[in-house]
């Protein structure tokens, strides 16, 4: 919203007063300022003018050549626009004088001298109007400076409506003015307004308000007053000019009436030509209605929407937007004059639906005083006079109101002033700075009952917090010296599933040279499709603006190749890992379960799928075994849920039991999608159920003192055999004196060993008690080799 | 027998100053210490010298062998040396300067930058809370004391799920279960991923970090409040910073503030991180509300505390010199590799 200081100067002095520390004290006391411009510094010597003669232009059809007064002297002046008329005043801007920031010098026009420019109004900087020049009453003095007569020179401040969003009551200059009056201690000047009593006797005006709900009525005032014989049609400078600054365009005199209550006040408001909707009647719609709005558009309105009928044809959106049919036009002579309050949820319902999100809309949503109502009409008509002092005033004051706020009274005591604070303020500033702002008070030693004002009240201020916050605000919390508070410490117990996450994270870029991502917690459609990437239905956005990707992910992997197809393009190698959620959704209609996974995906152009499934591998065993002293165990998958992984060589991981995964070789037909040449493996370890698994204590085992005996033993076995085979035959030997067994080799060579392979294990065999003896060692081996014959396991002889 | 003696010294003395190798070495013991070395042979042959000698000629024999054992040892040790030294300068001079592999991967500019914040923060007795990524309205909204309907829900706009929850727009949407998980008197931080449906550019995300904080206890004013913004962000920032605090509109604090600080990068001459305004603002903040206290199960009446926000995604920007939020989540390596471990 755009705050003229001009029109604050009408509620307060500013004498005095530096303009831009001002405004920075608004920012440190009420809301933020998003930026300053001065307008009309950089026009001078620019004066009153007249135009004594109009000639053509020899070759032109366009240019005139004029002759113009400026009180001192006559000039001629070419000019373009097609209103010259002789006898006009205009503004002119002589040689020498500045047009924003524009030195304006003698000009050459179709080969006639130019002696300065006649402005139109988008020269002078006061609208966008560049259809012709400026044409002054006649009235105006010549060669008076164009500053007495359009007040040009205004310095506005922008404030960021976000920060507005709790404060119907700065909606408008008086709301602001009121601020500035507390943050500089200076006085708010009372509104001048028309005492609408004068008008008791005449006759009331025809206003209906059907209530559908008594306890929360969709329309809680309707005000309304007649004026009629309005002659003037367009506004003051001073009214064209601050709503222009203010961010709105001149449009007619009733119109910009409207407009300039509605930034004054906060409070929107309507006029209704008169001859087409002289009485009112206000509803909702009982079907699906059709309606055309002034900005000439058509709209459907739904069922139940609130609107301002005539009889019983509907003639506005009620706080969103008049129609076009009754709408003011330049032979408006009469009004019905609305000023009324809606409920802020039903209006910001109908501007969100309606895409309609109109400055009126933006301040009945914040919930606006309904007392403001009748003000705002009392205000009305006196500024309208000042406009045109031939309208009269044809109706009693009318006004239907259905529902007041309560009156909030808040007690509240000095100390838990001063504790709530931090800061011992003084009574005097504490009573000073709410009455200021329009608070009622009732002060009893150091306690405080406070009448929070009705423009406060709707929702904005209830509370002893929202109390604390005026005083300390005003005071300004630069104000306020910080100190510590003697707080409990005490430790800080160690969320697990935490720990472990970084710890994976650290061990992953360090140990394997990982890099950890970020990717987006939804399925890139299109990605999917190129790389053929099928992933199950789950949970979905509604209302994304990117609609295709609007599912989120159960799975880490999709998004973890997404992210390998981007870097192979750059890279022959990449190793990329996060650890994000995963969401499963069961379309019931419930909340979905969210996971916490480890996602890994691993591409090489040198390295074989083999190596790179025990490099993933080697990954998981160490974060497992680090951070929970367990080994995995990992099996086939006989049957692959996912169409990214290899339906051989996809394997789960096994802790204590739990399944928490699977690595995963990527399917041929996806890799070939995002490289032929690469080898690709994945894989997915669910951190959260890992994190919640109980350390393994890791219990001392004394070192033998006996001397142990270490011998190999190789194997040839069917190609088929895996060592996890092996291991079983041998862990279910009761060989008594093994102490550790380890893989020494795997020999593969499919010339020599058709169909087989030779695996060479280490035995380490030994006694706490004593050094064994020969035939107790040649006893070990001969149990083991007896067990793994009879699994068709033989020693290579 | 005694010019023998001496003679032999100096044959030894001469052949030792000659010798190349360990095997001449043994080659001389052989000669005069072996079982028939010429030394060894005299003093075999004692006892054929005239008594009255016999003795002055074993001492000066047994002389002579020490003296060769010695001159044999010295020779041995001589040898030795020069063949490290051979072997020194014979060695292969490595070129240090040839790059070798590091293999060192990187962890994301977000985790690097929440592990300093939350080590910070369990140092000042903070608990770190996890919040779902999915939330349900209730706690996004309305326990933070946004109702259906409210303007301020215009700040954020929301992805909203078919079931009717919704990706968190704020990581405030953990606030209300962790009060009521952890009662008063507590701190907590609660860092997490939130989601806000709008188109991207260099400033805007859809999906970035936020950390937020809480502490309740008794008697929590504004004054602790800035007490404590200010520790918490010099300890950020390495450096005593300045900050100010301004009214600003957060429908779950009552007061509400926005913190700046003086830009910590130029001392508030003005830079590009502050864009020359020489204040950055860096983190909303407030007095909990006292109905978002009572939803989270807190008397508000002998309880009040303060709130605070800080943009995961924005200090990591700001650390790294980073002028594109999307950079974050490009999963681009060659940008991530930048950032590497600490």
């Amino acid at each position: 919203m755009y705050i003229s200081i001009n029109w604050i100067k009408d509620f307060v002095d500013l004498d005095g007063v530096d303009v831009e520390k001002l405004i920075y004290k608004f920012t440190m006391s009420t809301a933020e300022v998003e930026g300053i411009t001065k307008y009309g510094q950089d026009i001078d010597k620019v004066i009153v003018a007249q135009i004594l003669s109009v000639e053509d232009v020899e070759n032109s059809k366009k240019l005139h050549k004029l002759m113009v007064d400026t009180g001192k002297e006559k000039l001629q002046v070419i000019c373009g626009a097609p209103n010259v008329k002789v006898g006009a005043k205009v503004v002119f801007a002589q040689v020498g004088s500045t047009v924003n920031g524009e030195k304006i010098g003698q000009a050459t026009l179709a080969g006639q001298v130019s002696n300065g420019m006649c402005l139109s109004e988008k020269e002078l900087g006061v609208s966008d109007d560049h259809s012709g020049i400026i044409i002054l009453d006649d009235d105006a003095p010549l060669g008076e400076d164009i500053k007495n007569i359009i007040p040009v020179e205004d310095v506005i401040y922008e404030v960021d409506n976000k920060s507005l969003t709790n404060r119907p009551d700065l909606w408008g200059h008086y709301g602001i003015a009121r601020e500035i009056a507390a943050i500089t201690g200076r006085k708010l000047k009372p509104l001048e307004v028309e005492d609408l009593k004068l008008y008791n006797d005449m006759e009331k005006l025809q206003v209906g308000v059907e209530v559908e709900d008594d306890d929360n009525p969709l329309c809680l005032r309707y005000s309304a007053m007649r004026v009629e014989n309005v002659t003037k049609k367009m506004s003051s400078w001073k009214v064209k000019v601050r709503l222009y600054y203010c961010g709105m365009r001149s449009i007619n005199l009733l119109a910009d009436m409207t407009n300039y209550i509605m930034l004054e006040l906060g409070q929107p408001m309507h006029a209704f030509d008169e001859k087409v909707v002289g009485s009112v009647n206000v509803r909702t719609l009982k079907e699906d209605t059709k309606f055309t709005t002034l900005d000439k558009q058509e709209r459907l309105l739904d069922k139940g929407t609130l609107m301002i009928c005539h009889e019983d044809e509907p003639v506005g959106i009620a706080g969103v937007m008049g129609g076009l049919d009754s709408e003011i036009t330049d032979n408006t002579t009469s009004l019905f004059l609305e000023s009324a309050n809606f409920d802020a949820v039903a209006i910001r319902k109908t501007a969100s639906k309606l895409d309609l999100r109109t400055d009126a809309a933006a301040r009945y949503e914040k919930t606006l005083d309904p007392e403001l109502t009748e003000l705002a009409i009392a205000r009305f008509i006196k500024i309208l006079k000042a406009e045109d002092k031939d309208i009269k005033v044809t109706s009693a004051f009318t006004d239907v109101y259905i529902k007041r706020y309560p009156h909030i009274t808040i007690h509240i005591d000095k100390d838990y002033i001063d504790r709530s604070i931090g800061k011992v303020l003084t009574m005097q500033e504490i009573t000073t700075t709410l009455k200021n702002l329009e608070y009622g008070l009732d002060v009893d030693g150091d306690n405080i009952t406070i009448e929070v004002p009705t423009f406060r009240a709707t929702k904005d201020v209830s509370q002893k917090a929202d109390i604390i916050e005026e005083i300390a605000r005003i005071h300004g919390y630069d104000n306020i010296e910080p100190k510590t508070n003697l707080w409990k410490i005490s430790p800080v117990p160690k969320d697990p599933v935490r720990e472990l996450e970084y710890a994976s994270k650290e061990l992953l870029a360090t140990k394997y040279g990982m890099s950890e991502i970020h990717s987006y917690v939804w399925y890139n459609t299109e990605m999917n499709q190129e790389l053929g990437i099928k992933v199950r239905d789950n949970l979905k956005i509604v209302n994304g603006i990117v609609k295709l990707d609007n599912t989120l992910r159960r799975e880490m992997a999709p998004t973890m190749l997404y992210a390998i197809n981007k870097n192979l393009k750059y890279m022959p190698e990449c190793r990329v890992f996060e650890i994000g959620r995963t969401f499963e959704y069961e379309f019931d209609g419930k909340d979905a379960k969210e996971n916490k996974i480890l996602g890994v995906a691993v591409a090489s152009s040198k390295a074989k799928e083999k190596e790179l499934v025990y490099e993933v591998k080697s990954m998981i065993d160490n974060i497992i075994k680090i951070n929970r002293n367990l080994n995995a165990k990992y099996e086939n998958i006989e049957l692959v849920q996912n169409n990214w992984m290899h339906p051989v060589n996809s394997f789960s991981i096994i802790v204590e039991g739990q399944n928490l995964g699977y690595i995963s070789v990527v399917h041929p037909k996806i890799k070939d999608a995002i490289n032929p040449k690469t080898s690709i493996v994945v894989a997915e370890l669910a951190i959260d159920k890992l994190g919640n698994i109980v350390k393994n204590d890791i219990s001392y085992k004394e070192i033998s003192k006996y001397q142990t005996v270490t011998f190999d033993l190789s194997l040839i076995v069917d190609k088929n055999v895996k060592y996890g085979d092996i291991e079983k035959v041998i862990q279910e030997t009761n060989m008594q004196y093994l102490m550790e067994y380890s893989l020494v080799d795997i020999y593969e060579n499919i010339e020599k060993m058709l169909g087989k392979k030779t695996v060479t294990i280490r035995f380490v065999i030994g006694s706490y008690t004593d050094t064994l003896t020969k035939e107790q060692i040649d006893n070990e081996r001969e149990i083991v080799l007896e067990a793994l014959k009879k699994n068709s396991m033989y020693i290579n002889e | 027998m005694e010019e023998k003696i001496s003679l032999l010294k100096e044959q030894v003395a001469k052949k030792m100053s000659e010798i190349k190798n360990a095997t001449d070495v043994e080659n001389i013991r052989v000669e005069y210490l072996g079982k028939k070395g010429q030394v060894i042979e005299i003093l075999k042959n004692l006892k054929n010298v005239e008594a009255s000698k016999r003795k002055e000629v074993g001492e000066k024999a047994n002389i002579l062998r020490q003296e060769i054992e010695k001159m044999i040892e010295n020779k041995k040790e001589e040898i030795k040396e020069r063949e490290y030294d051979e072997k020194i300068n014979n060695a292969e001079k490595i070129d240090i300067t040839v790059p070798v592999e590091d293999n060192i991967g990187s962890l994301h500019p977000i985790t690097i930058v929440q592990k300093e914040l939350e080590d910070i923060f369990t140092g000042m007795g903070f608990t770190v809370e996890d919040g779902n990524e999915v939330e349900t309205e209730y706690n996004n909204f309305e326990a933070v004391n946004v109702p259906k309907y409210h303007p301020a829900r215009d700040m954020q706009d929301t992805f909203w799920l078919e079931n009717g929850e919704l990706l968190k727009t704020q990581t405030s949407a953990a606030q209300n279960k962790i009060m009521l998980k952890y009662g008063a008197p507590l701190k907590a931080i609660f860092p997490g991923r939130c989601f806000r449906n709008e188109a991207l550019d260099a400033s805007h995300e859809n999906t970035f970090f936020q950390m937020e904080g809480m502490m309740i206890d008794k008697n929590v004013s504004i004054s602790n409040l800035i007490y404590f913004m200010k520790t918490l962000l010099s300890e950020i920032f390495k450096k005593d910073v300045e900050v100010r605090l301004r009214p600003g509109y957060f429908p779950f604090v009552e007061p509400g503030f926005e913190l700046d600080i003086k830009c910590p990068y130029c001392d508030g001459k003005g830079c590009k991180v502050c864009k020359g305004g020489s204040w950055i603002e860096l983190c909303p903040c407030g007095m909990i509300h006292p109905n978002v206290l009572k939803m989270g199960g807190i008397d508000p009446e002998e309880y009040s505390g303060f709130a605070f926000g800080l943009g995961l995604s924005r200090l990591a920007m700001m650390k790294y010199n980073i002028n594109d939020l999307r950079a974050l989540n490009s999963c681009d390596v060659r940008i991530l590799k930048q950032m590497n471990i600490k």
